[in-house]
């Protein structure tokens, strides 16, 4: 014994630290202990019942209970990110949005004379070659004789055409050419109601510049949609070539178009208002655009408290062929908002008094992974070419301005100007129409991909109107109105107002409740838990203590179960082996160990027995009195020779 | 010794419990509870041991964190909101009709006839090109007395530091400087009129404060010369006087009329300013409800300060309101109009047109805030949608349900009507009005004793009111003090507009009307007067946003259980089982420290009598602990200990077979 007492230390540590391996063993062991063990309900029930049709109906009922809990749970996790819609509604002193006022003509008639009226000479000699329409007997707004001179520059770049259908020739009615259509025809109007009688079809074609064969013909159902169509191009093509400062002094100032203004019952004048100068409508003003940094409030709500002005709509100074509508357009937005007046405004009649009562609305959504919403547009792959906060319109236009730049070349006069780009005109870029109507079919379309990549904006604010007209001013108050408003509109102007060249508009607030919808999580992960925890409770009472015995029993445990009978069988093929290679190993011996190898019996039988009883270990009388069973003795000394030298030498000693 | 027994007995019952010591009771407990955690502590190898009672307090932990988190998500009263929409069967809006004008101009003529000549004559100065030099009035004399309570003045400004104010009817001129501030001022001047009580509420410097910079440059040059104000005083020739200033003479006009008319309008009494309005019986000419014809009578007068005689149809006072139980134009109301503009008063309103309103049954119409117009020479349709928004009152959100709650006296409760935060804010200024300037404002009723503003009794009420109106911190104040109502309904509006009559019908639209109105075969009517209008539900009607509580005592109770149940399969009654523990172990306590203090007097017994027998008891007791402690080491693996028990034979193959299994598998790794 004193040969080996290092030996004899750690076999001593090892018993009394002891390194159990599973309660079973064998796997059915294993999983009948689990079962009369565990904390969860049904396992215990499977064990104890006697009969098979018992046990069965047990087993059907706990895995069908297991099976309701993995379902109702995958249930919650799939649920978990939904939510859930909070309303409300606070009763205080709101923030007065921007108000865009503009004219509905951009530009003064008188002073855009010099660069359009090559264009009006055109279009008017094209009015009565086409419709046989003369000014003569209307309204003379300029001289009618200069206009036979020579130049039809306008019609060469892009003619005017009347098509005929069946025959796809169209006619050139400036010229009185014939030509046979080639390429696509596309219909700007939605549907070919007129195909019958397609000789009223009138349209123009768009070719690509350098290649005369790529052309493409867009026609009208109605001759006004294509006369306003044709002009715009061309009106465009001018514009984009007059610089910015210029196009703001050719525009109506502040003064020109704001009479009076009244503001929560007290004066403003033009210093409340910003300009802003809008491509497509020139000069616009805008009320309280918070650009000084002060956002105004009202306290009061109802129509006195609101924005009281009177427009001035010069309205014999408007440009005949590109509006034909009267009035102003004004557009309520926020002040980080751009304002698409082109897009969302709301008219304004003359010779009315146009009263908008609002109604605040602020809604914020839950971003991801709760919805596909941006709250910045920081993580939107498209420059944002306003400098005003994200919106979906701001990215829709901006992807297609970036796309125009990038396949036309130049950029298109509506829509800002991105940094190195310039606007389209036909000197520089020859081609562009061409390419911009064909852009912008693929753009409606969907095809380029804007529409994709844009989200829409997390957090919104919405101003709800409600719009009433009434006669303004009234019969009886129109004398003195007209006479005082002229005054203030400048006291050496001594002509007097027309009726018809006013607009009175109100904007305010109608309640100053604010409505507040907001997205919250539905679920937090506490409530999921908890959710989880009523799951597996009602209908196993199980716990997280239960999931990790399960953990426990069918992963470490079976596993090292399986481990160990894979090691004891590679252990006893090696001994085999190694026996078989020396040369004569004892038959019997071999057969019996054979049978009584099975680790079943033998080796794992003996642990849990003695962990399960928790015997304590006899430690004063490890070696047996009573003469131990010879058998055992023996197969214990053969099966582990030379595993166990210190039991063979307490043996031998 | 009644104590000593009962605490004997009680010992008895203990010896029946869970054990005498901490450790037995605490291993009890462990093995016979139903919390999952514990059981294992006391069921593994002492690593596992380590393991599990480290799970289960990081368990109990957990719960308990979490615990608190849910009672503070219940405490926060959130709520969610349903939608529902759809059509059914609702009660049909009360629709309030009035003319825009209040008066019939022919009425009250009389009475506005001198403020008429007097803003004529003030008119004809003002355009004049040069206000300077006025040629001697040819008109017959003016009554100057009511124009100088309120004088309407003009400003020079073309000296822009040194303002000249001019009166209109008298030519001397006097400087800006010696009046108290004049509006153009610096603001710096104005901050210090402002403290000392000669207030000048000219909103040019309020401006002035709060927008930074001029316009651009470019305009400077066209700047308008001259302003109109209206000088308000606090008392008649006093030099505590503030001028409004207006950017346009039209609205200075306006406002200088309105404050004029209410005063001489507040002196008549109340049955004759409803003869002075519009009758029913001429303004509304036609009416039919559904396929049932109706007419004025079906209509409750009342009263409106702005706008004079108001009808309402169906509003639910005197009768059950009816209810529209079909959608479209053909099931709504449609009304025929005359708003008479000929008998408009020329300077109290520019706009011409019906004013209405669609509000709640029992409400009062705020025709400023919520009225839209009705064009005359049009028929306006509009659809409506009733937009309702039901919320809970406290604690979750903080709305009144009736308005009882609200430290403001409803001054529109003498209408009979339900509480409105517009009521309420109005009330709430009036009182204000009444409290500081000493009578209530025309425009809103009267409290109990009061009596309406004019410039005999109040001179100086022109200059309270507007000084009190522009008071921002009034306004506040009323905001804050007044609630909204927990159940908003809005009617959403769909108007569209059409020319009416068209130009083939006129004729006879106007002959009959004009016969049924005035049994007269003349024409009567004409189209700057007459007014249809349609009103009836959309094919949606409602849309319902309703509140409920996200979190109710249920929710707590099942999402407590659930995470007790999670993490460590508990129940209440695992918390009543620990409970009894904690009891058991205070019984322990108090066992322990009566045999301490037993043992302590004892002791001391012993002192004297060092050689006193012991107690019975307390033998006792040092006998049972004693087996029961040694008994305890063997019994922790009570389950299946208990029937092999050791030291017979067969266990010593066990042992046997043990060792070399425990030392083999380190070793044969070694190998």
């Amino acid at each position: 014994a004193a040969t080996a007492p290092g030996k004899k230390i750690t076999a001593r540590l090892k018993r009394t630290l002891p390194v159990r391996g599973p309660q079973a063993p064998t796997l059915s062991e294993l999983m009948r202990w689990y079962c009369l063990n565990t904390n969860t309900h049904g396992c215990r029930r499977i064990v104890v019942s006697r009969g098979r049709l018992r046990r069965l109906l047990w087993i059907l009922l706990t895995l069908s209970a297991v099976g309701l809990i993995l379902w109702q749970c995958a249930e919650l996790l799939m649920n978990y990110y939904s939510a859930s819609v909070s309303v409300t509604v606070q009763f205080q002193k709101l923030p007065f949005p921007a108000v865009t006022i503009c004219n509905i003509n951009p530009y003064k008639y008188s002073a855009m004379k010099e660069y359009l009226s090559e264009l009006d000479k055109e279009t008017k000699k094209a009015l009565e070659t086409f419709y046989g329409f003369s000014e003569g007997k209307s309204k003379v707004r300029r001289s009618v004789d200069e206009w036979n001179s020579t130049g039809s520059d306008f019609f060469q770049q892009i003619p005017l055409l009347k098509v005929e259908d069946f025959s796809r020739t169209a006619t050139d009615l400036h010229s009185g050419q014939k030509r046979k259509i080639e390429g696509s025809v596309f219909h700007k109007d939605s549907s070919i109601v007129n195909s019958g009688d397609s000789n009223d079809i009138i349209g123009f074609q768009l070719c690509d510049a350098n290649n005369s064969s790529e052309c493409a013909l867009y026609t009208f159902s109605s001759g006004v949609n294509a006369i306003q169509e044709w002009y715009k191009l061309h009106y465009m093509n001018i514009m984009a070539q007059i610089p910015l400062e210029t196009k703001e002094k050719l525009s109506y100032s502040a003064d020109d178009l704001l009479l009076t203004c009244f503001f929560d019952g007290l004066s403003c004048d033009k210093r409340h208002f910003t300009r802003f100068h809008h491509p497509l409508h020139g000069n616009c003003y805008t009320f309280n655009s918070g650009e000084n940094g002060t956002i105004l409030s009202t306290s009061t709500g109802g129509s006195e408290y609101g924005l009281q002005v009177v427009l001035y709509i010069d309205e014999a100074d408007y440009n005949p062929f590109l509006v034909t509508s009267t009035g102003a357009k004004i557009i309520v937005h926020d002040q980080n908002e751009y304002p698409f007046i082109e897009d969302i405004g709301t008219e304004i009649e003359t010779a009315a008094a146009t009263s908008i009562g609002m109604h605040f609305t602020r809604s914020r959504k839950l971003s991801k992974p709760y919805s596909d919403c941006t709250e910045t547009g920081d993580d939107i792959p498209v420059e944002n070419l306003y400098n005003k906060s994200y919106s979906l319109q701001i990215c829709l236009h901006s992807c297609f301005q970036k796309a125009m730049v990038d396949s036309c070349g130049c950029a298109q006069y509506a829509q800002p100007l991105p940094a190195g780009a310039e606007y389209c005109n036909y000197k520089k870029n020859p081609n562009w129409m061409y390419c911009y109507y064909r852009l912008h079919e693929k753009f409606v379309k969907e095809q380029l991909g804007c529409q994709q990549i844009c989200k829409d904006a997390c957090s919104f604010k919405e101003w709800a109107l409600t719009t009433s007209i009434a006669q303004w001013p009234s019969t009886v108050s129109e004398d003195w109105m007209l006479r005082v408003l002229s005054w203030d509109k400048g006291q050496k102007l001594n002509k007097k107002l027309n009726k018809t060249d006013l607009a009175n508009l109100m904007v305010f607030y109608k309640d100053l409740n604010e409505r507040f919808i907001s997205e919250n999580p539905a679920n937090t992960l506490v409530i999921l838990l908890s959710n989880f925890g009523g799951q597996l409770g009602l209908w196993m009472s199980c716990s997280v203590v239960c999931v990790i015995e399960i953990v426990e029993v069918f992963f470490i445990d079976s596993l090292s179960i399986v481990m160990r009978r894979q090691w004891q069988k590679a252990k006893k093929w090696w001994n085999d082996r190694k026996r078989a290679g020396p040369g004569k190993p004892p038959q019997a011996r071999d057969v019996e160990r054979q049978g009584h190898d099975n680790p079943v019996c033998s080796d794992e039988d003996l642990p849990t027995f003695n962990t399960a009883l928790r015997l304590p270990l006899p430690q004063d009388s490890p070696l047996p009195r009573t003469p131990p069973p010879n058998y055992s003795t023996l197969r214990l000394e053969t099966a582990f020779t030379e595993q166990l030298p210190d039991t063979l030498e307490l043996g031998r000693h | 010794m009644n104590l000593k027994k009962y605490l004997v007995r009680a010992l008895h019952r203990l010896q029946k419990g869970p054990g005498y010591t901490y450790k037995e009771l605490l291993v009890w407990y462990c093995d016979n509870t139903n919390t999952h955690g514990p059981k294992r502590i006391i069921k593994e190898g002492p690593k596992k041991k380590l393991i599990w009672f480290f799970l289960t307090l990081l368990f109990a932990s957990l719960v308990f964190w979490q615990w608190g988190i849910l009672i503070n998500t219940y405490l926060s009263y959130n709520v969610t909101s349903s939608l529902s929409i759809g059509f059914k069967t609702m009660k049909f809006p009360a629709v309030t009709v009035c003319n825009a004008n209040p008066f019939k101009y022919s009425e009250v003529k009389h009475l506005l006839k001198e403020l008429d000549r007097l803003i004529e004559a003030a008119l004809e100065r003002i355009l004049q090109p040069t206000p300077g030099n006025v040629s001697e009035n040819v008109s017959p004399p003016l009554d100057l007395q009511l124009w100088n309570q309120i004088p309407l003045v003009l400003i020079d400004e073309h000296n822009k530091d040194n303002p000249v104010i001019l009166d209109i009817f008298e030519t001397n001129q006097t400087a800006g400087g010696n009046e108290t501030a004049v509006s153009n001022g610096t603001a710096g001047d104005n901050q210090n009129s402002e403290d000392n009580g000669t207030t000048t509420h000219s909103e040019t410097t309020a401006w002035n404060q709060t927008t930074a910079p001029p316009a651009p440059a470019n305009t400077t040059t066209e700047e308008k010369k001259y302003k109109l104000a209206v000088k308000l005083c606090s008392h008649q020739g006093s030099n505590n006087c503030t001028y409004r200033n207006f950017t346009s003479a039209a609205q200075a006009v306006t406002e200088w009329y309105i404050l004029q008319s209410t005063s001489i309008l507040s002196k008549v009494p109340l049955h004759e300013r409803i003869r002075m309005g519009y009758q029913a019986e001429d303004m509304i000419l036609a009416c039919l409800y559904g396929a049932e014809p109706c007419n004025y009578k079906n209509f409750t007068q009342i009263y409106h300060p702005d706008h004079g005689n108001c009808y309402i149809f169906n509003w639910g006072m005197d009768e059950e309101a009816l209810n529209s139980s079909n959608p479209g134009a053909e099931f709504g109301l449609k009304l025929i109009l005359d708003i008479s503009q000929q008998d408009y008063i020329p300077y109290l309103s520019s706009a011409a047109g019906a004013r209405l309103m669609l509000h709640q049954q029992k409400s009062f119409p705020f025709l400023k805030d919520q009225g839209i117009y009705a064009m005359a020479g049009t028929e306006t349709s509009i659809g409506v949608l009733v937009d309702e928004l039901e919320r809970m009152g406290y604690p979750y959100s903080d709305c009144t349900m009736n308005g009882s709650d609200v430290p403001v006296k409803n001054l529109y409760s003498q209408y009979n009507t339900s509480y409105s935060i517009q009521a309420c804010l109005r009330s709430c200024f009036q009182n204000h009005m009444v409290e500081i300037c000493g009578c209530g404002h025309y425009m809103f009723p009267l409290p109990k004793g009061v009596n309406y503003c004019n410039n005999e009794d109040n001179p100086g009420w022109a200059y309270c009111y507007s000084s009190l109106r522009s008071s921002i911190k009034q306004r506040q104040i009323c905001i804050d003090s007044c609630k909204e109502t927990c159940n908003d309904t809005q009617y959403k509006m769909t108007i569209s507009m059409a020319d009416w009559p068209s130009e083939a019908s006129e004729d006879w639209i106007f002959h009959i009307l004009s016969y049924e109105r005035d049994m007269s075969t003349n024409v009567t009517l004409d189209r700057n007067g007459i007014i249809k209008l349609n009103i009836y539900f959309q094919e949606y009607n409602y849309r319902t946003i309703s509140e409920s509580a996200a979190t109710t005592i249920v929710w707590l109770l099942s999402s407590l259980g659930g995470q007790f149940g999670f993490w460590m399969g508990g129940s209440v009654l695992c918390l009543i089982e620990f409970g009894e523990i904690i009891i058991d172990s205070l019984w322990i306590t108090i066992i322990n420290v009566i045999s301490w203090c037993k043992g302590l007097k004892q002791k001391r017994a012993r002192a004297r009598y060092p050689d006193a027998p012991p107690t019975v008891s307390e033998l006792v007791e040092a006998h049972t602990n004693l087996g029961f402690q040694h008994e305890a080491v063997g019994a922790l693996p009570r389950d299946e200990a208990l029937p092999p028990e050791p030291g017979t034979p067969p266990p010593n193959y066990d042992s046997l077979r043990v060792q070399p299994l425990d030392v083999l598998s380190p070793d044969s790794d070694v190998e």
